[in-house]
């Protein structure tokens, strides 16, 4: 029942245009900006004046460097372990705080402080915890047995530091988006469930999780843009190193264009996290209309 | 003057017609109410009299001047939507104030207003409610009030009594009638009851797919239906509709042989496909030498009170029989009945319209 | 779900206060850090009772400009709200209300431009606004901050208008009220809590971003977040001062999640779950 007369659309029109053109200045422009300026080369003393075109040639050395190559590898690799862990312990804490059972509301509702923390602050706090020698996770995980960890001095450990970091902040992400789906589903087909005699795993595996299946994806997708563009808590905890062995894209495009000055490169390796960013919001709308659909 | 004009107006929607032409008058003071099944463009004629639809063909005025593009607000109608659409963050009181507002009027004129508008619905002690702490029938009152504090020169209702239950709609159409009598202020109003639509309209519209079926006053449309559609449509049991033939002078259906009422006469030819309609009330039980009489099986008795309904089979017909209760039949009984022919309706069954003058 | 046996429910909060206890830890530490003495900072088994200090404060804003990095923040977070609240909720109205087969594109690729890494565009950004006379001004953040901040309003907002039924705003267009109008005095009265929720929002994102603050601003704009973690640059980490300027960063995140959780879903998830 939509009342829109011809006048009125000329309103509307008006009521979207700011926005449209605002965006488009602050983000489709800078955009294009970027993908200028990854055709250029810049004089080291003017770093910010454009200088020479230079074709494809930036593109052609991060395509062919090793070091972009790692960092995109590094970075996928990141989001494995991130959104695995959060997966599972997600629904697993969802499964708990959904209980029926007094506190239930509140360990809910504490739960979801991390995700509204500055990333900045959760890498400080964990820097606190993972701090050479004095931090005290390795102490607390003495306790279990654990020998002490050189959680952000090791190459093998510091991706790691980083992804319990995320784990830690995000986890609370997938677990309340999964509890709001789990509480929105029906009873019926538990209770029906529940006479035929099925056990509590078949149920969970053949009645829960393909209802949840949607959202999860959802979730998955959400969580996967995010840790494609992690750069704060990488900055504070380990900056890309030891070595190269935690940096990921954004921090590779952080340090072509300001540790290096190569500002070129660094907008060429932008566009390429562009590319791929688009890649995986496409998907994720398509995820969201297949669900709107069925 | 005409207050309203519908001029061979269409709604499209998209590549979709789904008003097709109206063609309608309606006179100053009037209580005109458009009637026809859900989905037949009731809604969508109303708003396009009140401006929330463009029009997308045809003509359409009111007050003799063309308002297509007139906005709602200029053209002095209210309305009175299905669902109420009180505010819900106002209170009675500021529902009504809202309302007035763009008329910008003193103060006094506010006041007064409201309190003769609350004065006569009763609204009184509701004043500082909102809209959640009104029962149904409260706030059906109160979105009549939004709409005649403004005293409009046309009133628009949309199904205005479908939220309601029974015995609160029945009270509600009897205000709403004493409301027009006493206001006087044109209506066009849009239902699916015909119940409403006999007891409160001057004119019924009745609509089917869009287009204009028949218009007339309650008597018109009761016993002079244009059509087989008008004529199930008014009536409550429906009217009974027999296919025959003109065979020698005489309507045949099988078993069923009716001569022609004379007034048909001249208006049949031979051979002619034709619709018999009969109201269940001119279906008598009658003894069995009576001429004419038929013999008819019982299938399903509905009493009702005061009369029965009698489900009857004559033949390969199933007709509907309205009797006194007092001459009801038990079901698998065998009855005589006889059928009113001077009461009796005939269409042409190809074109559905009536033979009738 | 039925109700768990009694065995299982032991089983559940024991499982239960595990979770809370490893999610609540950082944040404790937070808290505790930021008022114990910097003798026991890291002192093992952490001291649980100690007197409180308030040195770390009292060095947070006596040493450095601490309340201007504060005042920075507020400034660039409610000034990024406002403007954000304006545009994304009359672009909501209109995506909400207009019925175009290509509305829902105009949604998603608006949806979209929150999603770009921002790392991609820091550096247009820094030449644009050094060539406008903007770096390290309150400004460019809150013009950086909007581009994520209208997109989150705009789909948040639409979801809420989609709520008020247009019903009402036909109501009040034969009762006289042009489109603005009824606009300003039915529809958006009636979401008022999507105003609200919306506004929590952006003010928490532009109050906990970093790398922005970090490369458009210097000593003048820059925001609460730089400035504390400035503090681990320095020679030596000052913990006190970076924990006790992190609680206070995180002070309106925590009120948000306390008093209006039932909304979080909706804001993080952008509507794909409700
Ligand atoms: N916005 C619309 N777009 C397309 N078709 C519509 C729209 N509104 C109504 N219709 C169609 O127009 C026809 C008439 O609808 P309506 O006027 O609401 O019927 P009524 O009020 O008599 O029940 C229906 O078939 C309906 O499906
Ligand atoms: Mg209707």
């Amino acid at each position: 029942m939509a009342y829109i007369r011809k006048r009125n659309r000329r309103i509307f029109g008006m009521f979207l245009l700011p926005a449209i053109l605002v965006l488009f200045l602050t983000t489709i422009y800078p955009m294009i900006y970027a993908g200028y300026l990854s055709f250029r080369s810049y004089d080291l003393a003017k770093i910010f004046v454009p200088r020479v075109f230079v074709g494809g040639a930036n593109y052609r050395e991060i395509l062919s460097s090793s070091e972009f190559l790692h960092s995109l590898i590094v970075t996928f690799k990141l989001m494995a372990m991130t959104l695995s862990v959060q997966l599972v312990l997600g629904v697993g804490i969802a499964l708990l705080v959904v209980q029926k059972l007094p506190g239930m509301p509140l360990a809910r509702t504490l739960l979801m402080i991390p995700m509204m923390i500055s990333p900045v602050i959760v890498g400080l706090v964990w820097l606190f915890l993972y701090f050479p020698e004095i931090g005290y996770l390795n102490y607390f995980l003495s306790f279990a047995g654990v020998g002490s960890i050189p959680w952000i001095a090791s190459t093998n450990w510091a991706l790691w530091a980083i992804a319990i970091a995320d784990i830690w902040q995000w986890t609370p992400f997938v677990m309340m988006g999964t509890a709001a789906a789990l509480q929105s589903l029906s009873p019926e087909p538990y209770e029906a469930a529940m006479i035929d005699g099925n056990s509590r795993w078949d149920i969970f595996t053949r009645v829960t999780l393909p209802q949840l299946k949607p959202v999860l994806v959802s979730l998955m997708f959400l969580r996967a843009i995010d840790a494609f563009k992690i750069y704060d808590i990488i900055f504070v905890l380990t900056k890309g190193g030891p070595g190269d062995s935690t940096e990921v894209l954004s921090m590779f495009i952080y340090r072509q264009s300001f540790t290096f000055w190569r500002m070129g490169v660094g907008a060429a390796a932008s566009f390429v996290s562009l590319i791929i960013i688009v890649v995986l919001i496409t998907l994720f709308f398509k995820s969201l209309n297949r669900d709107q659909a069925a | 003057m005409s207050a309203i004009i519908l001029n061979k107006v269409v709604k499209t929607y998209g590549a979709v017609q789904v008003v097709h032409g109206i063609d309608l008058e309606i006179e100053e003071g009037e209580f005109v109410v458009l009637l026809g099944p859900s989905g037949c463009g009731k809604t969508t004629t109303l708003r396009m009299v009140a401006g929330l639809e463009d029009v997308s063909g045809g003509e359409l005025s009111i007050g003799g001047k063309i308002v297509n593009d007139v906005a709602p607000k200029d053209r002095g109608v209210a309305m009175v939507f299905q669902n109420y659409a009180l505010y819900p963050h106002m209170t009675v009181r500021q529902n009504m104030e809202f309302a007035l507002r763009p008329m910008k009027l003193g103060k006094t004129e506010v006041a007064n207003r409201i309190a003769a508008t609350a004065g006569i619905l009763g609204l009184g002690d509701l004043l500082e409610r909102r809209p959640a702490q009104l029962s149904g029938g409260q706030r059906q009152r109160v979105a009549m009030g939004r709409a005649m504090v403004r005293t409009p020169e046309v009133f628009l209702f949309d199904e205005p009594l479908s939220n309601l239950d029974a015995k609160l709609r029945t009270q509600v159409r009897w205000e709403i009638g004493k409301l027009h009598q006493r206001l006087g202020t044109t209506v066009l109003y849009v239902t699916h009851d015909q119940v409403e639509a006999m007891t409160l309209a001057d004119k019924i519209v009745i609509m089917r797919d869009g287009h204009v079926e028949q218009v007339g006053t309650p008597e018109d449309v009761y016993a002079a239906p244009k059509s087989t559609f008008v004529a199930t449509f008014i009536g409550s049991p429906s009217m009974n509709m027999i296919a025959a033939r003109v065979i020698s002078g005489c309507l045949q259906a099988d078993a069923l042989s009716v001569p022609i009422p004379e007034r048909f006469a001249d208006r049949v030819s031979e051979g002619q496909a034709v619709t018999l309609g009969v109201r269940p009330i001119e279906i008598k039980r009658v003894g069995a030498d009576t001429p004419g009489a038929m013999k008819a099986r019982v299938e399903v008795t509905e009493y009702l009170g005061n009369e029965a309904l009698l489900d009857l089979r004559v033949g390969q017909h199933e007709l509907v029989a309205e009797v006194p209760a007092d001459q009801r039949a038990e079901p698998g009984e065998t009855v005589h009945v006889c059928l009113n022919t001077t009461a009796v309706h005939l269409f042409d069954t190809e074109s559905g319209l009536t033979l009738a003058e | 779900m039925n109700k768990p046996s009694t065995q299982q429910t032991i089983l559940i909060y024991i499982a239960l206060t595990i979770v809370l206890i490893v999610f609540m830890t950082p944040i404790y530490l937070i808290a505790s850090s930021s008022v114990k003495p910097s003798p026991i900072m890291f002192q093992k088994p952490p001291a649980f009772l100690f007197s409180p200090t308030f040195e770390h404060y009292k060095d947070l804003f006596g040493m450095r400009p601490f309340g201007k990095f504060i005042l920075n923040s507020l400034i660039v977070a409610l000034g990024s709200t406002a403007f954000s609240l304006t545009i994304g909720s009359l672009a909501a109205y209109a995506i909400s209300r207009i019925r175009h087969k290509r509305m829902n594109d105009v949604a998603f690729w608006i949806l979209s431009m929150r999603m770009f890494p921002p790392i991609a565009v820091v550096v247009p950004y820094y030449i644009i606004f050094k060539t406008a006379g903007l770096l390290d001004t309150p400004l460019a953040l809150i013009i950086v901050y909007s581009t994520a901040n209208i997109p989150l309003t705009v789909w948040l907002m639409k979801g809420f208008f989609d709520e008020v039924p247009t019903a009402l705003e036909e109501a009040a267009a034969v009762d006289g009220y042009g489109l603005i109008e009824t606009f300003l005095r039915v529809t958006l009265p009636l979401a008022a809590p999507g105003l609200a929720v919306s506004a929590v929002f952006c003010f928490i994102f532009s109050w906990n971003e970093f790398l922005f603050a970090l490369m458009l601003t210097g000593s003048e704009a820059q925001t609460a977040t730089v400035a504390v973690m400035s503090f681990w640059s320095s020679d030596a980490v000052q913990w006190g001062r970076i924990m006790a300027g992190s609680f206070i960063i995180l002070i309106p995140g925590v009120i948000f999640v306390l008093t209006c959780q039932r909304w979080l879903v909706r804001g993080l998830t952008m509507g794909s779950v409700k």
